[in-house]
């Protein structure tokens, strides 16, 4: 079998004098592509999609757009352009040149970063294989596959990490992460996130909301990485990855507008007479809004965390903008404070601030995603209505770390175990909330046409209009 | 802890060789007398291989022990004659006092550990001579006999103790120094001597030791005399030993020359064996050269050749190029295997040893290859052997891979005329026990029956990638385009390690189940003894190892660990 | 493209109520002129130099956002960080100036120039021009006064001489300056279509004087630069327009390659194909000075396929000699050796040097992107045999807005 390497699969990383990638891509590629026509979006076979590709990294290279059935998207391996004598910017190799191979001392924690990263990828991909059979819109149902089409690049983004610079152990964890399945409790994906159902497009916009912004996170302190192709490989992604936060806080500030239009029309805030008028009311929105940000809370991992110090000290995983921080860079002596529970309390101790790195990672994310959610309040501001939307506390709901031998309510007040069932169904989405969310879902497909519980867009995809044919059906 | 040889000298750090001849002996007298070769101890106290103690009461150190090692090899090979090998002293009062102290004392863990390996090494090679060769060995006693002193003696067949009253055999390692005898005493008195162990408890705690006859009767000592009929006593039991020895008679000898080694900056050079050392990534490539064609089949021009032999050249130029790695290149932590030339060379060799395993000179260099592949096996570095295309992993060579802690064969699924091979011999199914008795084949398999009736079965066919997978012989074959990155991996990996969990780890692995007393010895010695020589309870400040002679009292920490 | 002195500028901002915070911007600004605090990112005013790579990238297209403002009234970075939206499109005092230019032509321009290392100024003589009267959104509308083809019935080209005209349109141009034609419709993708760019071969009372029209030179084309078949959207619409028909163009363009008005400037002028259009403007606008009797000298190159494909071959050999220096260069005619512009600068080296080391000189040259090397490499040869130091003079050139190049 004969690819034609440099047309098929778009790259800048000299694929095609590569024989070792050629060699493990051959036997690679059709069993991704058999992983998507079994896993991919379903029945999306014949559709043709306004979709953005990546053929190049300079900016108007990667924003290719045109009309592409998806099995034939042109997945590509771009690595951002190297900075010349790029340095390991932190941990005990500061200042020495970033590696441009695997350090063999850090192969198994490398592999295991990536292999992790890697997972997440087709993971939601499978998630959501379901959703574009309810999709509110045309324009809807392209983001979602972009989404889609770029989560599998990312996928052969890690793919290419593995297989380009871990030999026989990378090749078989390459075919690994196409042979687990999110949800299969026999063979789970990595992560407990990625094995949640995304049963609805509400779940799919907190999803991309607020775990594809964990993926930024994630993304971003892999980009400060002293493995070269690593960093390189992560900040294209970075890229990509914000168009999934556009999809996520661009749908649910939709379907708060749409909330609002209609709490205005009819003048009331009665959740019944909201829902009884086909909108999701403000109520249940921050419901799925408090699960998706404490399930999100649990993707940064322990909250003391030794395999975290160790990953930072050894140059493979930064923090996020690692290089804008002004410190030492290797945190000799310096302290963090992470919650723990004492007499009931939630209190504040300081730690190694190593120990702590994902504490640091998830308050950074957490202000980031704090911030959206104001953006959002605007919406609900805008149209004189006197309600907020708010995070959670970080404790809220947590499953990872001391923090889940205990209740926490969305404020922080650690309750018993009557006060959490109590209020559970006020805190966290109830079967009945999902059924009536499930109960709007329909799919759309007249161009320019949205269902009833979201608003269109403010503007359409690549200066289209919105009632562009984001997607034509074979 | 003062470091050894580097600290105490200025300039660069001095090269230990293990290279010597008899006439550069400084402590030891080496006579010959028909059958009987005596070799007699006369440490020169000023003689240390490096500055800071001295030697009294023939204690020894390094030095004292490589001259012993070049003594025991002169009489294998340039005294095919001598049956009987009478170890005495030729001081007053005082056979051996074993180890010296203050050398101790002030040697790093490192130098303490590799010095303990090597004198163990020798005393091992006195019983493999014994038991292989009919060279027999005689203990004369002839004065104290104290810790490493009476090691000495437990290695030998008999120990004849004089008994003037005050001359001992003594094990005070624990109650003087808290630490234990180094080169197998413990075991030995238990596995070799079968003293009862109650008496042995008794025996290694007393610092005066057991004079004759209690020393005969706890069988510390086979037998004792007065002074004066000390030396008929000796003679007696000579003749006995004489006549169980098939050493051959009225045959010469074949001379060891000096090796022909070159040192530079790249490593160590010997025209068999290649020595290249990575400092920067810490490894170094042992490269063994097969024979060129034209070696001798016949055992007189075999004798002829003598030293020149490719089997024993190759035995000696390997032997060296091991101790001088481990003595002088500590931090070379991964030993890389290779070798190079052609496969048929070695297999006539093998089989030319193999025919005439009967001739005493072939015997011995059969015994040689044995010891050094054993060195090869309680060394504490990694051993990665690489089959690359152009090597010769057959036979006598093939055992390197079976001694290695990894072999990976470079596959080359394109070019199968060049994909290098793996040839089994008769050699590779017994000639070359290891340390715990077994062929590194048998140890490989746990002597499961299966697994070596199939390699047995592939004798003397060359195995490529597919074959020699199949048998287990190889732990990977990476192809060609995995190759590179797969072993540079490999190494780097294994050079960020912790390099004492890797000595503990590759000792564990290598020596499977089944002991045998030399297995006892090793795993006691980098067991215990090695965990005593760096606890401070024997090294610290106020350390009984560090204290001695000083005239202060060890301070305990009294746990129990 | 330096934009004329206006007081009116157009800034590019991030519209807060659609940008999502992704940093995307930010990463893909080459010159770092995007930030950003908890609240808002912004574009730095005093940096951003209008170089688009961010666009592409924005998922959200908040990026894409402009308010034409005056340019001492420009929202600083502290401001834009307290927006919660983007402020309305102020009211500007002064209308002249006002349009943008739009991001089209501006890389038209800018590519047009590369070959010369960005575009030189003006001679300093040179009249002012008006730039960017007409944007997209408001283009003027010109009626189609003549449409006339240039080249014989035997060439393989289709080369037209098309007159446009104003009517009660201000359409001020200068010789040299370029036009924007919209062609009607939509691409493929719905969108409407790019504007095209021609430079005005007409002096600038018009073609016809105290008209007020002007005249383009267009080709036809039909295959790209590879010679692949490929209809041209504007170049086709020109081409067929008869006469009547109208046109919506914007502009005009060019600060740049204008020509000198002082008495003694000499022109050397290279070209081929339709960059002969501004040299028959600049031709035409001294030789309807001649009787002023002002001086300098003109030295044309002119290379085509061959005579019947050389746009105003016809007039051109009437022009009197002691007013131009014509020379010709045919690739193409049968029984005879190829020839290219270059070579006939080589012939005419003596004559080449001295005029360019005359600072009364000033160069033009205008065509395909591929004539550009051998051009500038003949120029340097011509120089250099006759002792210059083409090297040296050349920054000076450019520098003093002597030596302009406009390829396509």
């Amino acid at each position: 079998m004969t690819i034609d390497y440099s047309e098929k699969i778009p790259n800048n990383v000299g694929l095609a004098e590569n024989r070792t990638l050629q060699r493990a891509l051959e036997q690679w590629q059709p069993e991704f592509q058999s992983w998507w026509a079994d896993m991919g979006p379903e029945g999306s076979k014949g559709f043709d999609v306004y979709l953005r590709t990546a053929v190049s990294v300079d900016p108007k290279g990667w924003a290719h757009f045109d009309y592409v059935k998806m099995p034939d998207y042109r997945w590509g391996i771009f690595l951002a352009p190297a900075e010349p004598e790029r340095k390991v910017n932190f941990g005990a190799h500061q200042g020495e040149a970033a590696w441009q191979e695997v350090p063999g001392e850090y192969r198994s924690n490398l592999r295991r970063l990536i292999v992790t990263q890697g997972d997440t990828e087709p993971a939601s991909v499978e998630q959501q294989r379901h959703l574009g059979l309810t999709a509110p819109s045309l324009y809807d149902l392209r983001n979602l596959f972009q989404v889609n089409v770029e989560e599998g690049r990312h996928l052969w983004a890690m793919v290419y990490l593995l297989q380009a610079y871990f030999g026989r152990d990378g090749r078989e964890e390459a075919e690994a992460l196409l042979e687990r399945r999110s949800g299969d409790a026999d063979n789970p994906r990595i992560l407990g996130a990625f094995n949640e159902k995304t049963p609805d497009w509400l779940s799919f916009f907190m999803f991309t909301y607020f775990t594809d912004r964990d993926g930024k996170y994630q993304l971003a302190s892999l980009a400060e990485s002293g493995f070269d192709p690593l960093a390189r490989t992560c900040r294209f992604m970075l890229t990509e990855e914000a168009h999934h936060m556009f999809v996520g806080e661009s749908g649910v500030g939709r379907v708060i507008q749409r909330t609002c239009e209609v709490m205005n029309q009819l003048k009331t805030d009665d959740p019944a007479k909201i829902r009884a008028a086909g909108v999701i009311d403000l109520p249940t929105i921050q419901r799925y809004l408090n699960f998706h940000f404490s399930v999100t809370m649990d993707l940064f991992g322990a909250d003391v965390s030794s395999n975290a110090a160790t990953f930072y000290t050894t140059g493979l995983k930064g923090r996020f903008d690692e290089t804008k921080i002004g410190d030492d860079h290797k945190l000799v002596g310096a302290t963090y404070p992470v919650l723990e529970v004492r007499d009931g309390r939630l209190v504040s101790v300081e730690v190694p601030a190593l120990n702590a790195l994902n504490e640091k990672l998830r308050d950074d994310y957490i202000r980031d995603a704090t911030a959206g959610v104001e953006r959002w309040n605007r919406i609900i501001e805008k149209a004189g209505i006197p309600v907020r939307l708010s995070v959670p506390h970080k404790a809220f709901h947590r499953k990872i770390g001391p923090l889940a031998a205990v209740h926490v309510d969305p404020t922080g007040n650690v309750v018993d175990d009557a006060t959490w069932a109590r209020n559970e169904r006020a805190w966290l989405p109830s079967a009945e909330d999902r059924a009536f969310v499930s109960s709007l879902m329909g799919r759309v497909t007249e161009p320019g046409r949205f269902a009833g519980w979201i608003a269109p867009p403010a503007r359409g995809i690549n200066n289209q209009s919105v009632d562009f044919e984001y997607v034509r059906f074979g | 802890m003062a470091e050894p040889a580097r600290k105490l000298e200025p300039g660069p750090p001095r090269l230990v060789t293990y290279d010597t001849h008899p006439a550069r002996y400084r402590h030891w007298k080496l006579s010959f007398d028909g059958t009987t070769a005596t070799l007699a101890m006369d440490v020169n106290e000023d003689g240390g291989l490096v500055p800071g103690y001295k030697l009294k009461l023939n204690s020894y150190d390094l030095g004292v022990d490589i001259e012993l090692h070049d003594a025991l090899q002169r009489i294998r090979f340039e005294h095919p004659e001598v049956r009987v090998v009478v170890l005495t002293s030729a001081k007053e009062r005082v056979f051996c006092s074993g180890a010296n102290i203050f050398m101790l004392g002030q040697s790093t863990h490192a130098w303490k550990v590799n010095f303990c390996k090597f004198t163990n090494e020798t005393r091992n090679g006195v019983e493999d001579s014994s038991r292989h060769s009919g060279l027999k060995f005689v203990a004369a006693c002839n004065g104290t006999t104290a810790g490493g002193g009476y090691e000495l003696a437990l290695a030998c067949d008999e120990i004849l103790l004089v008994d003037d009253r005050s001359s001992a055999v003594s094990l005070p390692e624990v109650p003087l120094l808290g630490v234990l005898p180094g080169t197998g005493g413990l075991t030995r008195i238990t596995d070799k001597r079968r003293v009862r162990r109650d008496y042995a408890d008794v025996f290694c705690t007393l610092v005066e030791g057991v004079r004759a006859p209690r020393a005969k009767e706890w069988r510390l000592v086979d037998d004792h005399a007065k002074p004066q009929q000390f030396a008929d006593l000796v003679r007696r039991r000579v003749e006995a030993l004489a006549a169980t020895s098939d050493r051959p008679a009225g045959t010469q000898g074949v001379a060891l020359p000096p090796l022909a080694r070159t040192i530079d900056d790249a490593g160590y050079h010997y025209p068999t064996v290649d020595v290249r050392v990575d400092r920067a990534a810490r490894h170094a490539t042992i490269t063994v050269k097969a024979p060129a064609a034209g070696e001798p089949a016949d055992v007189d021009a075999i004798v002829a050749k003598g030293a020149a032999w490719w089997p024993l050249a190759m035995a000696r130029d390997l032997d060296d190029a091991i101790l001088m790695l481990r003595t002088n290149d500590l931090e070379i932590g991964t030993w890389i295997l290779k070798t190079a030339g052609e496969a048929k060379h070695v297999l006539a060799c093998d089989e030319a040893l193999e025919r005439h395993a009967a001739n005493w000179f072939v015997r011995e260099t059969t015994g040689m290859l044995r010891r050094t592949l054993a060195r090869l096996d309680v060394t504490s570095r990694s051993l990665y052997a690489l089959v690359e295309p152009g090597s010769c992993f057959a036979g006598t060579l093939a055992e390197l891979a079976f001694a290695a802690d990894r072999t990976y064969l470079a596959a080359l699924p394109d070019a199968q005329e060049r994909e290098p091979r793996i040839t089994l011999s008769s050699a590779n199914f017994g000639r070359y026990p290891m340390v715990n008795g077994k062929s590194r084949l048998a140890a490989r398999f746990y002597d499961e029956e299966a697994p070596l009736a199939s390699a047995r079965a592939a004798i003397g066919r060359p195995l490529d990638a597919d074959g020699a997978v199949a048998l287990g012989l190889v732990t990977s074959a990476p192809d060609d385009l995995d190759w590179d990155e797969e072993i540079r991996l490999a190494l780097e990996e294994r050079a960020s390690l912790s390099p004492d969990a890797l000595t503990g780890m590759e000792a564990n692995l290598r020596f499977g189940p089944g002991e045998t007393m030399e297995t006892r010895v090793f795993a006691r010695l980098s067991a215990w003894q090695n965990w005593i020589f760096i606890r401070p309870n024997a090294t610290g400040e106020t350390g009984a190892l560090k204290v001695f002679g000083s005239g202060n009292k060890a301070k305990f920490n009294r746990e129990r660990v | 493209m330096t934009t004329a002195a206006t007081d009116v500028v157009r800034q590019h901002l991030i519209d807060p109520e659609i940008c999502i915070r992704c940093n995307t911007c930010e990463e893909s600004c080459p010159i770092d002129a995007i930030t950003h605090d908890e609240r808002n990112y912004v574009v730095n005013p005093g940096k951003c130099d209008n170089c688009n790579v961010c666009i592409a990238p924005c998922p959200t297209g908040a990026i894409d956002s402009w308010r034409q403002v005056a340019k001492v009234e420009m929202y600083s970075i502290e401001e834009q960080l307290k927006w919660d939206s983007l402020p309305p499109q102020r009211e500007l005092a002064d209308a002249e100036g006002a349009s943008e230019l739009p991001p089209e032509v501006e890389r038209i321009v800018a590519a047009a120039s590369a070959g010369q290392g960005g575009a030189s100024p003006p001679p300093w003589s040179a009249a002012h021009p008006y730039v960017n009267l007409y944007p997209a959104a408001k283009p003027a509308v010109a009626t189609v006064s003549g449409n006339f083809r240039l080249t014989g019935d035997g060439a393989s080209s289709d080369i037209r001489h098309i007159v446009l005209d104003f009517g009660q349109a201000a359409f001020p141009v200068l010789e040299g300056q370029t036009i924007g034609i919209l062609p009607p419709g939509t691409d493929a993708q719905g969108r409407p279509h790019h504007p095209r760019l021609y430079s005005v071969a007409s002096p600038r009372e018009g073609e016809r004087p105290r008209y007020n029209n002007l005249a383009l030179t267009v080709k036809r084309v039909d295959e790209d630069h590879e010679g692949r078949p490929v209809k041209g959207v504007a170049s086709n619409f020109l081409c067929d327009l008869a006469k009547g028909d109208t046109v919506n163009v914007i502009g005009p363009y060019g600060t740049s390659f204008l020509m000198p008005n002082h008495p003694g400037a000499n022109l050397l002028m290279v070209c081929t194909g339709t960059g002969s259009a501004p040299m028959r403007a600049m031709t035409e606008r001294r030789r309807r000075r001649i009787p002023l009797k002002e001086g300098g000298s003109l030295m044309l190159f002119f290379g085509a396929r061959a005579p019947e494909e050389l746009p105003y071959f016809g007039p051109l050999m009437k022009l009197p000699k002691d007013f131009i220096d014509i020379n010709f260069a045919f690739s193409r005619v049968p029984g005879e050796p190829k020839c290219y512009v270059q070579d006939r600068i080589r012939e005419r080296a003596a004559d080449v040097a001295k005029l360019v080391a005359d600072p009364n000189t000033f160069v033009y040259i205008c065509g395909l992107k591929g004539m550009e090397e051998g051009v500038a490499q003949a120029l340097a040869d011509a120089c250099r045999e006759q002792g210059l130091d083409w090297d040296a003079m050349l920054p000076t050139l450019r520098a003093q807005g002597r030596y302009h190049l406009e390829t396509y």
